[in-house]
């Protein structure tokens, strides 16, 4: 019976006291098939996942795995059956090494569960040289960019044997390059027989992989169809609800003076890897400057330079003419709003309620919030102030005392965006972000970073996907190996040429990688 | 010459308490269990020895209960903080205060005494004699009659750090100690985990309570862990929990315990003497910890 493999029946998901997330679901999966779900921001796809693999109990309804009543009250027992998730969220052990976390929960032990790696570790050498996945398996989770984290997510998926795959929002973080190596290998996976469920806001990625689509909104199941004839306007359609404007419109940029300005920057880690190298350039007034480059070029320590989290040994960076080299983070905040590509981390603080993280810079800036006796917040301005990020930025939330890690993934990262948006600043710092916006939220914060700009700030925007650098970026820079090898106009080049600037460094990388001699 | 030596093999005997408890703690340290019941679990494993050793005539099954006394206190705490999520300080406190009362209430109950009890009947652990080691001057006595538990625990110190950071288990442990959510994702109960880092605690400081009773001194007083549970805590945060680091440190507050206790009867207070051995092991601990972080840059060194 095939298409008794997977099947939900009128699933219910209620997150006390009354989110209702899914709304009695129906939904078959069929072995050997790539089955993508697709939604909203809070549509509930992350959350009928984990009620698949016993990370959330459900609230009613049944699952049957294989023909027979599966009821995962753990992970543990999804694991036993032979399911494994990539999580939205990512699981990992931030000071263990890229190969701990791989191994972990499936460890090679011999005599007394004595850890034994000799087999081990060339096989997750292996596995990481055959996805292509570039990355460096005796790094430690905390130095790494979210990027390398979410390849290292996949690679735990792909260490461990199992039938079912289920990846939740697995390319939110990688190139259109890197993605494109991962589907190729799943595809292979798929023709042995596994059975893939995919969850992504990137449409296209849809559309080119699946075999059927399901469509959610509002915690319910809209539709399921297959994949034949679709297109990427009716699909957001579904989503949405309404039409999407997939590529933004946008005025000529008009100049103004330099509001940043990076001279020289050179930065050499703790290993003694060169990570920049005499990085220079500026962003003016009125316009968005792209950075593109595969992962791990230099970006990641760039914007920790420009935020002041790393110091350069040598270079300066300028900010709205002030020289911030030395200056801490602070006083950097107060000339800068920052979306950091991490929202898990650097973005928010878990644990704290929606409130606390919406105001999170601002109560130390922003006069608005504050009591009439300065040194206090009033509570009643800060929600307020909450109240008018969730509702610009159609913020999708249970109430404003929850902790932010009870939003959706997306949601957490419309707080943020929101967050920073209304600081209002020259300059803009946006190191990826619309990782995992819905298509409806993309556009609106592209729209809102174009209304900046025309209202005369400066934006360095680094991001992972060209289309977005295409559509905003009114000039695009790549980095590769630590310099910007290239500065072009979106409407004067392709994707191909900048696709080549940027793998001309992936040659280069053996080499690179190889720990150049510093300081003597 | 002769002083010298008594302090060194005074020094031995009141660091193994110490080793033994924090080898313990340093399973709950890792799964980030804020365990601060060793003190209690110490004490009650003490009362409980002297009782097995007093009512069986076997110092073997003084020993078991020490250890199974240790065995309980740590299965209350773990139904507590991890079956019912309580919060660890409140229960750790609880268990603390339970464990002095109780055995100071079972000491006039049981044995019809206050403040101590002392016995005949009560079999305290035999001292080994290293054979050839015993005959070399000034050596013979540091290294051999000790209680077996002595080198037990030191053997012990070696196992527990290849547990910690060589084992499947040792991984799991320290991973849920930093996200349990990730390692439940995986399918490993990080719950099962920490109730097993507790469970071990417990058995350990247990061993700690029974040697206190058994083979430091035999006979058993009111609060006679006297804060050493708190000592070996103190160790276990500052040393990060590791087991040779652990070894080292109980050493030093050993030391000066057995300095300590040569001050008394000199001119200096005797209220002063007993801090000796707390003042030099926080001293100790600053630069045991400052000279850690420098060498690592900050950060913890690679495990694989
Ligand atoms: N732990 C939680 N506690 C309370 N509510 C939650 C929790 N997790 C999710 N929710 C709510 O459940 C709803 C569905 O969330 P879910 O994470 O499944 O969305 P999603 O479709 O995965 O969205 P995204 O695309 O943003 O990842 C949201 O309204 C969210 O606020
Ligand atoms: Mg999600």
């Amino acid at each position: 019976m095939q298409d008794q493999f997977i099947k939900m029946d009128s699933i219910t998901k209620i997150y006390p006291p009354d989110t209702l997330a899914l709304d009695k679901v129906d939904l078959e999966i069929q072995e050997g098939e790539i089955h993508s779900i697709i939604g909203e921001n809070g549509a509930g796809k992350s959350t009928l996942m984990k009620v698949f693999y016993g990370m959330a109990p459900p609230s009613g309804g049944e699952i049957h795995f294989r023909g027979r009543k599966a009821k995962f009250a753990t992970p543990r027992e999804a694991v036993a059956s032979g399911i494994g998730m990539v999580h939205q969220e990512f699981m990992l052990i931030p000071s263990y090494t890229v190969y701990e976390n791989v191994i972990l929960g499936a460890e090679p032990a011999g005599r007394f569960g004595t850890l034994r790696h000799a087999d081990t570790k060339p096989k997750v050498e292996e596995l990481v040289d055959t996805y292509g996945l570039n990355i460096d398996i005796n790094s430690r989770i905390g130095d790494i960019s979210v990027g390398a984290q979410q390849k290292v997510e996949i690679l735990k998926l792909l260490y461990r044997d199992v039938d079912v795959l289920i990846m939740d929002e697995p390319t939110a973080a990688l190139t259109p390059q890197e993605a494109g190596e991962l589907f190729a290998r799943l595809r292979g996976l798929n023709k042995v027989g596994k059975t893939i469920i995919f969850i992504s806001h990137k449409l296209d990625e849809v559309l080119e992989l699946s075999d059927r689509i399901t469509v959610m909104r509002k915690g319910r199941r809209v539709v399921t169809v297959d994949n034949r004839g679709l297109d990427k306007a009716e699909l957001a359609r579904a989503m949405v609800g309404r039409d999407v404007v997939f590529s933004i419109e946008k005025a000529p940029a008009s100049l103004g003076e330099i509001v940043f300005e990076a001279r020289g920057l050179r930065y050499v880690d703790e290993n003694g890897v060169i990570r920049l190298e005499g990085v220079s350039f500026d962003v003016r007034r009125g316009e968005i400057v792209g950075i593109a480059g595969v992962e791990g070029n230099g970006q990641y320590e760039l914007v920790q330079l420009v935020t002041g989290l790393l110091s350069a040994q040598s270079g300066r960076v300028f900010i709205g003419g002030h020289d911030v080299t030395g200056e801490d983070v602070m006083a950097r905040r107060k000339l800068m709003c920052y979306v950091p590509q991490d929202r898990k981390v650097s973005g928010s603080a878990q644990n704290m309620s929606l409130v606390d993280n919406a105001i999170m810079t601002h109560h130390r800036l922003n006069p608005e919030i504050e009591d009439r006796c300065e040194a206090l917040l009033s509570s009643g301005r800060c929600r307020a102030f909450t109240s008018r990020l969730v509702e610009d930025f159609g913020v999708l939330v249970p109430e404003l005392d929850a902790p932010i890690s009870s939003l959706s993934g997306g949601n957490q990262q419309k707080v943020v965006v929101g967050r920073e948006f209304m600081l209002d600043t020259d300059f803009i710092l946006l190191d990826q972000p619309t990782r995992g916006l819905d298509v409806g939220s993309i556009e609106y914060v592209q729209e809102e970073v174009v209304r900046r700009r025309d209202a005369g700030a400066g934006c360095l925007l680094i991001s992972a996907d060209l289309d977005e650098l295409f559509s905003l970026s009114d000039r695009i820079l790549v980095m590769s190996r630590g310099r910007v090898v290239a500065e072009l106009r979106p409407e004067a080049t392709t994707r191909e040429e900048i696709g080549e600037y940027m793998l001309g460094a992936k040659d280069a990388q053996e080499d690179w990688r190889a720990r150049e001699e510093v300081g003597k | 010459m002769h002083l010298m030596v008594e302090m060194i093999r005074s020094s031995i005997l009141s660091a193994t308490p110490v080793l033994l408890a924090g080898l313990g703690g340093a399973y709950t340290f890792h799964a980030n269990v804020f365990n601060i019941a060793m003190e209690g679990m110490m004490l009650i494993g003490a009362f409980t020895a002297v009782a097995g050793s007093y009512f069986s005539g076997s110092w073997i099954m003084g020993v078991l209960s020490g250890i199974a006394g240790g065995l309980v206190a740590a299965l209350i705490f773990a139904i507590f903080v991890v079956s019912l999520k309580t919060d660890e300080f409140v229960t750790g406190t609880a268990l603390n205060m339970l464990a002095l009362g109780g055995t100071t209430y079972s000491l006039r109950q049981l044995f019809h005494v206050k403040g101590a009890f002392m016995s005949h009947a009560i079999q305290s652990m035999p001292r080994w004699n290293i054979p050839l080691i015993s005959r070399i001057p000034h050596l013979g006595p540091i290294l051999s009659g000790h209680p077996f538990i002595v080198y037990a625990s030191i053997l012990l110190a070696f196992v527990v750090e290849w547990h910690i950071f060589g084992t499947r288990y040792g991984l799991r442990l320290r991973a849920v100690g930093e996200d349990a959510r990730a390692v439940d994702s995986v399918g490993v109960s990080s719950d099962r985990i920490k109730a097993q880092a507790i469970i071990a605690s417990g058995v350990l400081c247990g061993l700690a309570g029974a040697y206190l009773s058994l083979g430091y001194v035999t006979l058993f007083s009111e609060n006679m862990s006297n804060g050493r549970g708190w000592i070996a805590l103190a160790v276990i945060i500052l040393t990060r929990g590791r087991p040779m680091g652990l070894l080292l440190m109980s050493l030093v507050f050993g030391l000066f315990d057995g300095l300590g206790l040569s001050l008394q009867g000199t001119i200096i207070p005797p209220q002063f003497t007993q801090m000796v051995p707390y003042i030099a092991t926080i001293v100790a601990l600053y630069f045991y910890s400052r000279e850690k972080r420098s060498a690592r840059g900050g950060k913890e060194t690679p495990t694989t």
